[in-house]
Parts: C-alpha cells; sequence; structure tokens
C-alpha cells in the first residue's frame, strides 16, 4: 500500500514490509431481531498497518459502532476473528486504547486522576507515574488545567483528557469511536490537527470510526468505506494526499466525492 | 478560571440573592413565632397534663438539662444509637452492593428480601430482647435493622445504575477482577446514592431510638415514654425538643461531610 506522508518507521529508510497491527478477519455479527436474525455485519476483512492512521466511514446502520466494539474487545463477533499483534483479542485490554464519543471520563477524579487511572493498575512507581501524566496533559494542551473535575469542563477539553487517558498506558492501537461527533465544527478542526500532531509524536496505530467523510479523509491514510444491510467493507480507499490537507484542494473534494459516490450519499 | 471564580463569587455575594437569604429566614422566624402563640393561646385553654404552654416547657427543658438527667439519657440514646447505626449501615451498604454487582446473588436473595422487608423494627423487639438481653446491644439491634433497609437499598440502586461505558473503560485501561472495579469504578460512581442512604438512615435511626427502647433500656426515648404514661407532657415535649436538636446537629454536619466528599459535583 502506498504510504503518502512519507513516514517509516522502520527508521532505516529500506521498503521491507511493515508490520501487521491488527487483522479483521471474517467477522461477522448476528442479533437475534423480532422478525428473525439481523446480520448486523456480514463476513468485514481488512488489515491495518503498524503506525497507520485508518478511518472506518460508512452510512448510519452499517454496523460500523458493532465492529468498533468488537475490535475493542467489549462484544463478540458471532464468527471471524479480530486479532492484535497476531494475537486473538478476546476482551478488553491494555494493549487496546479506545476513546467514545460521550467521553466517559471519571467524573469523581480529576483531569490527573484520570489520566492516570491506567497507570495506577501498573506497577510503575508514583514519581514516574507523575511524570508520564503530566507529560501526556502536556501533549493534549491541558496543563493548567491538571485539578479540574470533568464536569468543570468544555467538551472538547473532555476528548484531549480521554485521549490523554487511552494514551497512558500505551496501548498497541488506539480505537476512537466518532471522538469528535459532539463538539462544534471550530473545535473539531482543532482537534484534528492535534490528534495528528499526538499521531505523528506517539506513531500509534490508530482506528477511526466516523460518519463524516470529510473527516475521514482529513484524517486518514486509508479509509475503509462501510455499506449497510449487512454490514460489508465496500471498498478500502488509500488517500494519497500529502499532509496538512485543505479542504479546498481539488484532490481533497476528489477524495470525498469518490467516497461519498461509494456510500451512495 | 479566574472568570468562573468571578462569576461564583458574585453568585455567591449577589445583593439580591443576600436579601432574598435575609426575607427567608425572617419568614423563617415570624413561622415559628406564629407557631409558639398558636400553641401558648391553646395551652391557655386546656390543663397542664394535656397541653402545658411554651414557658412551662423551657423551663421543665432546663430543669431537665440542669440536673444531668437530660445528658445522661443523651449518652446511654447515642451509645446503642451509635452501635446500631455502624452496624445496620455496613451491613447494608455491604449487601446492597454485592447484589447490585452479581446477578447470582440477587437472584439468590431476591424471595428473602421480599419476605423480610416489610418487617417494621418495632417488631423485632422481642428478638432484640431474647437475642441479646436488655441493654444497648439489645436496643441497636432494632435500630441496625432500620439502618439496614435504608442502605440496602440505596447502595443496591446506586451499584445498578453505574454505567456500563465505565466499567468497560476500566477494563481496557486494565483493571481486571471484580474487586478491582467495585473499588476503582463501582463504589466512587455510586458513592452519592449511598450516602443519601447513609444521611438519611442516619436520621431515621435517631427516631428509631424510641421504638429501641420501648425494650427497657435508658434514654431519651425512654424518658419520653415513662413521662408520657405519668402524663408529664411537658417533660415529653422537653425531651422532644432534645432529639430535635441532635438531629439538627447531626444531619448539619453530615450535610458538610457529604459536601466534602462529593465535591466533584459540579
Amino acid at each position: 500500500m502506498a504510504r503518502v506522508s512519507g513516514r517509516d518507521h522502520d527508521g532505516d529508510g529500506s521498503r521491507a514490509t511493515p508490520a501487521r497491527r491488527v487483522a479483521v478477519d471474517g467477522v461477522s455479527k448476528t442479533y437475534a431481531g423480532d422478525d428473525g436474525p439481523v446480520h448486523a455485519l456480514a463476513d468485514v476483512s481488512f488489515d491495518v498497518t503498524d503506525g497507520e492512521f485508518v478511518c472506518i466511514v460508512g452510512p448510519s446502520g452499517c454496523g460500523k459502532t458493532t465492529l468498533f466494539r468488537i475490535i475493542a474487545g467489549l462484544e463478540e463477533a458471532t464468527d471471524g476473528e479480530v486479532s492484535l499483534s497476531g494475537d486473538p483479542v478476546d476482551g478488553p485490554s491494555r494493549d487496546l486504547g479506545i476513546v467514545f464519543q460521550e467521553y466517559h471520563l471519571f467524573p469523581w477524579r480529576t483531569v490527573r486522576g484520570n489520566v492516570g487511572f491506567g497507570l495506577e493498575q501498573t506497577d510503575m512507581d508514583e514519581s514516574e507515574r507523575a511524570d508520564r501524566v503530566d507529560e501526556l496533559i502536556d501533549l493534549v494542551g491541558l496543563d493548567g488545567f491538571t485539578n479540574s473535575y470533568p464536569p468543570q469542563l468544555s467538551g472538547g477539553m473532555k476528548q484531549r483528557v480521554a485521549l490523554a487517558r487511552a494514551l497512558a498506558v500505551d496501548p498497541e492501537l488506539l480505537l476512537m469511536d466518532e471522538p469528535f461527533g459532539a463538539v462544534d465544527a471550530q473545535t473539531r478542526a482543532m482537534l484534528h490537527e492535534e490528534l495528528l500532531e499526538v499521531w505523528e509524536a506517539t506513531r500509534k496505530t490508530v482506528l477511526f470510526v466516523t460518519h463524516d467523510v470529510e473527516e475521514a479523509v482529513t484524517l486518514a491514510d486509508r479509509v475503509v468505506v462501510m455499506a449497510a444491510d449487512p454490514g460489508r467493507v465496500r471498498e478500502v480507499v488509500d488517500v494519497g494526499l500529502d499532509r496538512p490537507r485543505e479542504r479546498t484542494d481539488p484532490g481533497f473534494a476528489e477524495y470525498v466525492e469518490r467516497i461519498r459516490g461509494l456510500i451512495g450519499e | 478560571m479566574s472568570a468562573d471564580l468571578e462569576t461564583e463569587l458574585a453568585d455567591r455575594f449577589d445583593p439580591r440573592e443576600g436579601g432574598a437569604g435575609a426575607r427567608r429566614a425572617l419568614r423563617g422566624l415570624a413561622g415559628v413565632a406564629a407557631f409558639v402563640l398558636v400553641w401558648a393561646v391553646a395551652a391557655r385553654f386546656n390543663p397542664d397534663y394535656v397541653l402545658p404552654g411554651p414557658l412551662a416547657t423551657g423551663e421543665t427543658f432546663l430543669t431537665e438539662v440542669r440536673s444531668g438527667r437530660a445528658l445522661d439519657a443523651l449518652a446511654s440514646s447515642v451509645q446503642h444509637w451509635l452501635l446500631g447505626t455502624v452496624v445496620g449501615t455496613t451491613l447494608g451498604v455491604g449487601l446492597g452492593v454485592l447484589l447490585g454487582w452479581s446477578d447470582a446473588a440477587e437472584d439468590g436473595a431476591a424471595p428473602l428480601v421480599r419476605l423480610l422487608r416489610p418487617v417494621p423494627p418495632l417488631a423485632l423487639t422481642g428478638f432484640g430482647i431474647a437475642w441479646f438481653g436488655i441493654n444497648h446491644v439489645g436496643a441497636a439491634f432494632i435500630v441496625a435493622a432500620g439502618a439496614f433497609w435504608i442502605n440496602y437499598y440505596a447502595a443496591y440502586g446506586g451499584v445498578r445504575s453505574v454505567s456500563d461505558d465505565l466499567l468497560d473503560v476500566a477494563r481496557s485501561l486494565g483493571v481486571r477482577s471484580d474487586l478491582g472495579l467495585i473499588r476503582k469504578v463501582v463504589l466512587p460512581s455510586a458513592s452519592p446514592e449511598i450516602l443519601t442512604g447513609v444521611r438519611t438512615g442516619v436520621g431515621r435511626c435517631w427516631m428509631l431510638i424510641i421504638a429501641a427502647e420501648t425494650i427497657g433500656v435508658a434514654g431519651v426515648g425512654n424518658r419520653i415514654l415513662t413521662a408520657a404514661s405519668n402524663l408529664a407532657v411537658d417533660v415529653v415535649i422537653a425531651y422532644i425538643l432534645v432529639m430535635s436538636l441532635v438531629y439538627l446537629v447531626l444531619d448539619t454536619l453530615f450535610q458538610a461531610a457529604e459536601d466534602r466528599i462529593l465535591g466533584w459535583r459540579a
């Protein structure tokens, strides 16, 4: 696949095949509905390479949230398998960092307490933990709010905390489910920039679910386009644009058009 | 941040707000005055053994306090009230959390809970005497039964309403065991409900000491019961006043503690 961003995690400049981080292999999900079984997902397969930023887009009802939950280990697939670095995913774990649209911060904990939550479950000693928490709060630009409680923060700030909290335990994969769906357009544009900066800085593999095609083209190396009834992969689109990407760029519009065409919008 | 602080200070020291506060206090005072007036008028037309006047009752109150009888009764009541409240609250919260968390435990206990729930603590006085005797422990048993249910239902409801998403987040951040999830997510998340239960229980149990002291243990409740059977209504009212004052202090202290613990709630 084309690595248009010019990032090369092998570090030696060779074109060696990058490691496969996530493999979604023939995943299906069937629910028992009132009028017989409902096929939420049918035979979904794709890979995500180490360090790659992949977006999943699709119309509502295409099962993208179900897929997100299966990859995160929060739900079981009826058929097929998801593996992370070669090991099957069989439940939530520290290797899978998740960020939800509704933030789901611990309201009784300060920003510092939220970001540090995962590290408290490790045997990292306290001073090291405090340094790491400070570093992450710095990374998402929330120094000055370390002792604030979630109800005192704006939506954009809450999502920065959720991102820092997920990154704190250094997961192999960062999974985000419509994380910026609840913030205004201006904040969203800012968060896009920041997320890409964080991604560049941490070299995390990111899987990002959205219904917003422009958001997907802004962020992703590749876009997994899904279709509904049953939820399936329609096509995987390589976004061959240099970053930072401008929405006014004709190339940008072309990708948006193409993906919208695939979705049928 | 400083803007937030400014609005907060403005809210607190809003002159209109202060005026409203003073007006409310004044109205409250007028209400109390009206009550005492009606009481005094009603007492005029009734003999003392039916309704003594406010002045006579005040005198009795002072006599009871000065003689040390009020303090003795209070000291006795507090002992079984405290024991009963602590035991009942601990068991109630503990079982409420357990049954709220574990479906298996809940299934097992559901019929028992429905069977035992309607039993009023007053009906348990016989067991208090039979199992523990006429002493502080016997009285505490009745108080504990009252504390138990309030705290059980509060904790159970609080645990049931813990967000599944928060639990998912905690799992994804490495919390594996049930005990870990309960300690890290369930208890803090349910703490507002649990503390409301504890606070309600503390007050209810203080009222329950009258029922508990019917078994014959000394205390404020016992003084009220004895005085009532002697038609010493002034003494009854004097000790009711003692109970109310203690309740007021307890509730104020608890609310202050609750506000501190739950400071994170904006």
